[in-house]
């Protein structure tokens, strides 16, 4: 396995301003490039800021946008998750996460878990997703690939893993909030991540890639503090709190065999007890027979 | 917990209930940042505060120096004839050690013209001769108001607010008044957290340690007035609000029920003061309700 040199783009997108941010991800490209990364990774809504409300709707773009295109083919060559609002061909809007290879969109993950409570309102204007598939890259391994809130949700570290993601991805554009003494580097969503991230990797044996813009929308500070964890749940990197910045990191991506060889966490899964124990708990949640409350007829039992 | 001034072993600063205790370098971080992006987001390199001598307007003069610059920020004292000598002489220390400019306009013509003064009537009319401490207080938050935003223009700058949570919270404020302002960058920080940040900052200790008042009657301090302390007070709303705590867990955790209760009148009275005026939806499309937009966006700086 070759050693992998990622670069996170911590970004200040500007709210609604898709040229400038173009122009920021053909330079932080540029710049990846030059420092010789593998891998490129921008932020939750990258190319569009975050706090976007009725905005949303203006700056959307279909996947296979011509600027998402130029965007590939500018980072041909290398790997690059960038971050956008995606109008389907229905018209609804996603926020959606691209991997780019070889110069074009090579996969798109639709963000699954809106927040709508607290300070967020993301389900009066977007859509959820409702796939969630890892891909093939051409790192040489599978990425699973997720934004913001959808880690927020057990079950997405550990179903990507089980599809047999080694890295796990995860672009945010996380508001500070919860200033107290008493969390790490005083923030409580900052030190609430850095928890998550760990237990992710260290439960799934994986890379956990976390790129979380900087800057501010309206009256939101993010805070930045992107991370690279090794499958041990070791952090490998931590950028700084609040500064806009390109950092590298070199991964080896060996690591994770070693990891999964000594400490076999996902071989002894079982995700077939899961599975049957979800079954019930719908069931039971709905009031109707496990049969009817299943997704459909995959047991072979049925006619 | 009790917060010291550098490594001073003497009489604390201020008391600092220990669940209010924040990081203050995140809480100056934040604060400056935000008052760069709000500046800049308007298209405006300029910023003025009303500085009245105390430590909600003491501090953010130092954010807001910190963040455009001591020479693209002005301080306005707007003293009327009764107001407290100590003051403006709190006052002026801040714009020394700041280094920024600054602006006097007495507003006592301003408000004793509306009221009149002996024996003189004014253009509120005889009924406004003899009008109560809440009124002429009022009046004078909002010739400040009328004076700073005056000066907006001649500054070319935006006005900077200066309110504190607690004061929001429970309404100590001045509607269009004292709460009047383009941004707030300490409006959600409690007395209690605006204290450690002055602290941090260098805000002058005598600022830090005098009893907080709004000078609107020779005497007044708010604590006196509002009938209880900022620590107590900041540690009610903090369980209260911030935390989410019952009427019956607060009293679990000591609070008396009767101050429970006003407080709770308090906030519940005051929410009008914290919206913005509603408005009666009538179209398809209505401000605030299903037409919203980021206040900056593409097209939006002047």
């Amino acid at each position: 396995m070759q050693p992998v040199r990622i670069a996170l783009a911590q970004l200040a997108p500007r709210l609604g301003v898709l040229a400038d941010n173009l122009a920021a991800h053909h330079a932080a490209v540029a710049a990846a490039r030059e420092g010789g990364a593998g891998l490129i990774v921008f932020p939750e809504l990258s190319l569009t800021g975050y706090q976007l409300q009725d905005l949303a709707a203006e700056v959307a773009m279909a996947a296979d946008d011509a600027r998402l295109l130029d965007l590939a083919r500018e980072s041909a060559g290398m790997s690059a998750v960038v971050s956008f609002v995606e109008e389907a061909a229905d018209h609804r809007l996603f926020i959606s996460a691209a991997l780019l290879e070889d110069g074009a969109v090579k996969f798109v993950h639709r963000k699954l878990f809106l927040p709508t409570y607290g300070l967020f309102d993301e389900r009066r204007f977007f859509a959820a997703g409702d796939r969630l598939r890892t891909v093939d890259s051409n790192l040489g391994v599978r990425l699973g690939i997720a934004v913001c809130e959808d880690f927020w949700h057990l079950a997405v570290p550990e179903t990507l893993a089980l599809d047999g993601a080694q890295v796990l991805i995860n672009v945010s554009s996380s508001p500070g909030r919860d200033l107290a003494a008493i969390h790490e580097v005083g923030l409580g969503t900052a030190a609430s991540w850095r928890n998550l991230m760990r237990t992710y990797a260290q439960l799934t044996t994986s890379f956990v890639v976390f790129c979380n813009r900087v800057g501010m929308d309206e009256t939101v500070s993010f805070w930045g503090g992107s991370e690279v964890i090794g499958p041990s749940g070791e952090a490998i990197f931590t950028a700084p709190l609040f500064d806009e910045g390109l950092h590298f990191v070199d991964i080896e991506l060996g690591d994770v065999r070693r990891e999964r060889i000594g400490l076999p966490l996902l071989r002894d899964e079982r995700p077939e007890l899961h599975l049957r124990e979800l079954r019930r708990i719908l069931a039971e949640r709905t009031d109707l027979g496990i049969d009817d409350a299943s997704d459909g007829p995959d047991e072979g039992e049925r006619p | 917990m009790r917060a010291d001034a550098g490594s001073a072993p003497s009489e604390p600063l201020f008391e600092l209930p220990p669940e209010l205790a924040i990081d203050t370098g995140v809480a100056q971080r934040v604060t400056v940042g935000f008052i760069r992006n709000q500046l800049r987001q308007a298209g405006f390199s300029h910023a003025l505060l009303g500085l009245s001598g105390g430590i909600d307007s003491a501090l953010v003069a130092f954010l807001a120096a910190e963040a455009v610059g001591p020479e693209n920020l002005l301080c306005v004292l707007m003293p009327y004839r009764t107001s407290s000598p100590e003051s403006v002489e709190h006052a002026l220390l801040v714009v020394n050690r700041l280094g920024c400019a600054h602006d006097t306009v007495d507003i006592s013509a301003m408000v004793d013209g509306y009221f009149g003064r002996d024996g003189q009537i004014g253009a509120g009319g005889l009924g406004a001769m003899d009008a109560n401490p809440l009124r002429r207080g009022n009046f004078m938050a909002r010739a400040r108001m009328c004076s700073l935003y005056d000066r907006s223009v001649t500054w070319g700058g935006l006005v900077v607010g200066t309110s504190n949570k607690t004061e929001s919270l429970i309404g100590y404020s001045t509607l269009f008044g004292d709460s009047a302002c383009a941004f707030n960058p300490i409006g959600d920080l409690y007395k209690s957290q605006v204290r450690q940040v002055a602290a941090a900052v260098g805000v002058p200790e005598e600022i830090i340690r005098k009893a907080p008042s709004a000078d609107l009657w020779p005497g007044q301090t708010d604590e006196q007035e509002a009938g209880f302390s900022y620590p107590e007070l900041d540690r009610l709303l903090f369980w209260m609000i911030d935390k989410r705590r019952t009427d019956e867990e607060l009293a679990a955790m000591g609070f008396a029920t009767t101050a429970v209760d006003r407080v709770k009148r308090l906030v519940a009275v005051s929410e009008f003061k914290r919206q913005v005026p509603p408005v009666a939806k009538l179209g398809p499309r209505t401000t605030g309700v299903d037409y919203l937009y980021p206040r900056r966006r593409p097209g939006s700086s002047r």
